[in-house]
């Protein structure tokens, strides 16, 4: 097959972008685990680690860019570049949460909403990342519409974890000295579930991306 | 008569329906009107054979008025024997033989009435090495004109072509001087002004840019992209990222010489239909 090293090129950046997602899917449940324990040193190793996320998020940039730039790719090979180049930065972006998700668990204290299950809504978050990098790497159009499918769920659960947090502040009969403690507590849940939904919008960018390039279907970007 | 079934593909855009004008118009889907897209050549079935060896196998294709249509695929697909039969230049080899009808405005260019110096006055021709003649700038742009027994004024239409091929700036103090001394991108663009000086319909192009060096070659794919409000461009271009750049349509042609897609520009370099295209256009084979 002519272009060789180019094809191995094209190759290595799908490899590449995996492990970058598999390396961001890691910190994500680093900071689960850190909420989850309220693990202070666990949650400093996701935001001190956030910086080689961005190092690898330039590098694959940059050789997205010289691939285009060196080896003018047309078709297949050119939305497979556009996706990869799109995805890392999604990928960047997620990580950039698993970060807000750590400095949440730093100023934790104990778990004043028990009855909202912020560990299930991270495994939700998770599995739609693995999913959509699947979807991504086995080119499987199912699978991007299995991701964008699972995000209305996450949605939901997370409309209704906010609304737990929210009757909770209003139904609180704390006293005046516990108040601000508690609304700390209540803007740092909420900030937690806006965080993962988030995730969930960026496991479905990808999920669209990865249509785009496998059929050059623009359906799930809008 | 009758259309002639064909396995090309030309799925979403298709040949046969309003071609979009511009990249825009092309991903809108709608045609802006702004030019007309009728076609002004149609090969319907036409086979090539030299000698016993077939060239071309049954090309059927609409090429639209006053557009670029470039012509790819890997050296012996039979684009440039296709472009060859457009005005007739294969009459020129003995042994090739063309069977199929090669619509030029509706009249088969192969009837028996046609007359190839007359076609090729309506269809000029530019080739891959600037061949100006050894004569002055003048009389290069000049010699058609003067031989079709043009009664106009000349100096005006010469002006006029060597303006019309960007060229006129760079040699009207100079126009007595030999063809010969411009550089390479120069020679070629008076060979530009000099196909256009005859006021043609269609100008064939078979790889224009292909012996000259980035600035040159820029400077004709600009060109060609004005002309094609005037003139229709038929290129054939080994440079795909050429025929990306320049053309509204592009044909490709594969090993056999069989035309396997032919759509619009765009559709073909994102998301050809048909996957040996793919596998050419991205360099896995050819």
């Amino acid at each position: 097959m002519p272009r060789n090293e180019y094809q191995s090129e094209l190759a290595a950046l799908r490899a590449d972008v995996v492990s970058m997602s598999e390396l961001v899917a890691e910190r994500l449940q680093m900071a689960l685990t850190a909420l989850e324990d309220s693990d202070e040193v666990l949650a400093d190793r996701v935001i001190t680690g956030d910086s080689d996320i961005n190092q690898l998020y330039l590098e694959l940039e940059k050789r997205c860019t010289d691939l285009i730039a060196l080896q003018q790719p047309v078709a297949g090979d050119l939305r497979f570049i556009a996706a990869s180049f799109k995805i890392i930065t999604d990928l960047e972006r997620i990580a950039d949460l698993a970060t807000n998700l750590g400095g949440y668990a730093k100023r934790a204290e104990n778990n004043v909403f028990p009855s909202v299950d912020i560990q299930r809504l991270g495994e939700e978050t998770l599995s739609m990342l693995s999913l959509a990098m699947e979807a991504y790497e086995t080119r499987d159009r199912g699978l991007c519409y299995a991701v964008d499918e699972r995000d209305d769920d996450l949605d939901a659960l997370c409309e209704v974890a906010s609304d737990t947090v929210v009757r909770e502040l209003i139904e609180s009969d704390r006293a005046d000295d516990e108040i601000e403690a508690f609304m700390a507590d209540v803007s740092r849940f909420l900030l937690t579930i806006r965080d993962l939904e988030r995730i969930g919008d960026h496991a479905v960018n990808i999920a669209a991306r990865s249509l785009y390039m496998i059929e050059n279907n623009d359906e799930l970007l809008y | 008569m009758s259309e002639p079934e064909s396995s090309v593909d030309t799925t979403e855009e298709s040949v046969s329906s309003p071609t979009p004008g511009t990249a825009a118009a092309a991903q809108s889907g709608l045609d802006t009107g702004a030019r007309a897209a009728e076609p002004i050549i149609k090969s319907r079935g036409i086979d090539v054979f030299y000698g016993d060896q077939q060239a071309l196998r049954d090309i059927t294709m609409d090429i639209p008025e006053k557009r670029v249509t470039a012509l790819i695929g890997p050296s012996g697909c039979g684009k440039s024997t296709f472009l060859r039969c457009i005005n007739r230049m294969n009459d020129l080899i003995p042994a090739a033989r063309v069977e199929g009808e090669l619509l030029f405005s509706e009249k088969n260019v192969y009837d028996d009435d046609v007359d190839p110096v007359a076609l090729r006055r309506k269809i000029g021709m530019v080739f891959q090495q600037p061949n100006p003649f050894p004569k002055s700038i003048y009389d290069n742009v000049a010699y058609g004109l003067k031989i079709q027994g043009y009664e106009g004024d000349l100096d005006a239409r010469v002006e006029e072509a060597l303006r019309g091929a960007a060229l006129w700036d760079e040699v009207k103090d100079q126009l007595d001087s030999s063809g010969l001394d411009l550089s390479g991108g120069q020679q070629q663009r008076l060979c530009i002004a000099r196909a256009i000086a005859p006021d043609p319909e269609v100008i064939l192009m078979d790889e224009p840019a292909s012996a000259l060096d980035p600035v040159a070659t820029s400077q004709i794919e600009d060109l060609i992209s004005d002309i094609s409000e005037e003139f229709t461009v038929v290129i054939v271009t080994h440079n795909m990222q050429q025929a990306a750049r320049i053309s509204d349509k592009t044909a490709v042609f594969l090993t056999g010489g069989e035309l396997v897609e032919f759509n619009d520009t765009e559709k073909i370099f994102e998301n050809p239909s048909n996957q040996r295209v793919e596998d050419y256009i991205t360099g896995k084979f050819g």
